[in-house]
């Protein structure tokens, strides 16, 4: 147990909860509260030590996730099958190891009192698990699709586990900065369809996005919001680039060009 | 994905209105709570009689708007803690008027279930979180140097005495805790700076040989009947 020694007017003796530290005599007398309070501190460290194995277990999965998500990066035309069915099973782990260790910590009445703790790590779940349904598919993952992969994941109470609207949302927008990632360098290998794909889907995504209502109640959205729209900007200009410069000149000149001007206006921003 | 989204819309506008109900709610109950203590605030320079039966008038309302917060979660098992921040402040505050009221009473310390069961709360749909209820507790702490000092000036010599024992018992109490470094923790912080304050005005008391002496307009102001001894 913590203590701090103040100032020598106080003479707060440290260790023993026993003396009592008032006016110069050191009595033997404990504080008549002392036993309800260990009611408190018992109830507060199962809260604190609960939070802390959960942001342990959420840290978990955002690192493990993003292993994910780098890996479809390096997917190329001659790795892809193979590097698609391993991205496919790291995710799985990922799922069955780390976000099973934060649906066991939850009892049924708990999600939203520990949800600042496991919120990041499920976004970045979402990320890395609708990036890997694009490249897949071409297709947006849905939640239902997402929550049912997890269904055998249960909480304390049995009942399965389930990842939130406002999580699925976060994560989804950040799913756009992978996108666009996923364009320019779709470009740099000669697919320029990709960044054309990923144009139409990420546009359909903010038309989606920008019709919500009342997303008060998810923090931070106003903000991904704003990234998101700076990711379509960059994807809608990589296809401009593309094509107009596309009749000229080939891949990789267009690629230098396209990472000058990020880097230009990233100084400028 | 239009129909994924589309759903989302009627979803995020259920949620949507139950939060701006609650809202709502918690906006009554920051203003109420407001008058509620500002009708304990007297208590620094008039009797307790007078400033008790005020407070008291305002419970049956106050715990009326719990009620009214209770019933919308009732609907919603699980989601407390989701709407939690709507509420928070002004519960603290609710158990700061509270534990002032019982200590001017008793001289004891309410505890967390006497709270709930004062505001007919049932823990199990909607109770006080215990944070809220330690944070009130530490804004108690706050209130009663102050209330010392007026205390003196009205000729009370008793009750630095009292009020130095009862903080220390809760400062130990808290001591008890094993606190994270989190706003908790600072405000707990604070307690101890309220004991040293009270213990100088004990100090300058004492010295002046107060203590033992007639307290001279102790039984006109009507304190000291209302404070039971309850220590030592």
């Amino acid at each position: 147990m913590e203590e701090q020694l103040f100032g020598t007017s106080l003479r707060i003796t440290t260790g023993n909860n026993n003396n009592n530290n008032n006016s110069g005599t050191v009595s033997k007398r404990e504080s008549v509260y002392c036993q309800q309070f260990q009611q408190y501190a018992h109830q507060l460290d199962a809260v604190n030590e609960k939070r802390e194995r959960i942001v342990k277990a959420s840290r978990d999965v955002t690192t493990s996730s993003k292993k994910v998500i780098f890996q479809i990066h390096r997917i190329n035309r001659a790795n892809r099958g193979a590097a698609l069915q391993q991205a496919e099973r790291d995710l799985h782990a990922v799922q069955s190891i780390h976000v099973r260790r934060v649906a066991q910590e939850l009892k049924a009445n708990e999600t939203w009192k520990y949800k600042r703790a496991f919120s990041p790590g499920m976004q970045e779940f979402v990320e890395a698990a609708t990036t890997l349904e694009f490249c897949k598919t071409g297709k947006l993952l849905t939640l239902q699709q997402l929550n049912a992969s997890l269904s055998h994941l249960k909480d304390v109470s049995d009942a399965p586990f389930s990842i939130s609207t406002g999580d699925y949302l976060l994560g989804v927008a950040d799913l756009t900065g992978e996108l666009m990632r996923l364009a320019i360098s779709g470009v740099a290998a000669g697919q320029r369809e990709v960044a054309i794909a990923v144009c139409g889907f990420v546009q359909a995504l903010y038309k989606g996005f920008s019709q919500l209502p009342n997303t008060v109640d998810i923090r931070g959205m106003p903000k991904k919001m704003d990234l998101m729209l700076q990711s379509l900007i960059k994807i809608e200009n990589t296809c401009y680039a593309v094509h107009v410069r596309g009749l000229e000149y080939p891949e990789d000149m267009i690629v230098n060009a396209l990472e000058h001007e990020e880097i230009d206006s990233d100084q400028e921003a | 994905m239009e129909e994924q989204f589309a759903e989302f819309r009627v979803e995020l506008d259920e949620t949507g209105s139950v939060y701006e109900q609650l809202r709502i709610i918690a906006a009554s109950l920051d203003s109420f709570i407001r008058l509620m203590q500002a009708a304990l605030m007297p208590i620094h320079h008039c009797s307790f009689p007078q400033v008790k039966e005020k407070v008291k008038g305002y419970m049956s309302d106050l715990c009326g708007l719990y009620a009214q917060l209770a019933h919308v979660i009732k609907d919603k098992p699980g989601q407390y803690y989701r709407y939690h921040d709507l509420w928070r402040n002004q519960t603290s505050t609710v158990v700061f008027v509270l534990a002032f009221l019982h200590w001017l009473d008793t001289g004891g310390l309410l505890t967390h279930t006497e709270t709930e069961a004062l505001l007919n709360l049932d823990p199990a749909v909607f109770g006080i979180d215990l944070e809220d209820y330690l944070i009130g507790l530490c804004s108690f702490s706050n209130e009663l140097p102050r209330y010392v000092v007026n205390r003196v000036t009205a000729g009370d010599y008793n009750c630095p005495k009292e009020v130095s024992t009862f903080l220390g018992d809760l400062y130990t109490a808290f001591r008890t805790l094993n606190l994270r470094n989190d706003h908790l923790r600072k405000r707990f912080d604070g307690i101890k700076y309220d004991l040293k304050k009270v213990e100088e005005v004990l100090y300058d008391v004492k010295i002046r040989g107060l203590l033992n002496g007639p307290s001279l307009q102790a039984t006109a102001t009507g304190h000291e009947s209302n404070v039971a001894t309850s220590h030592q």
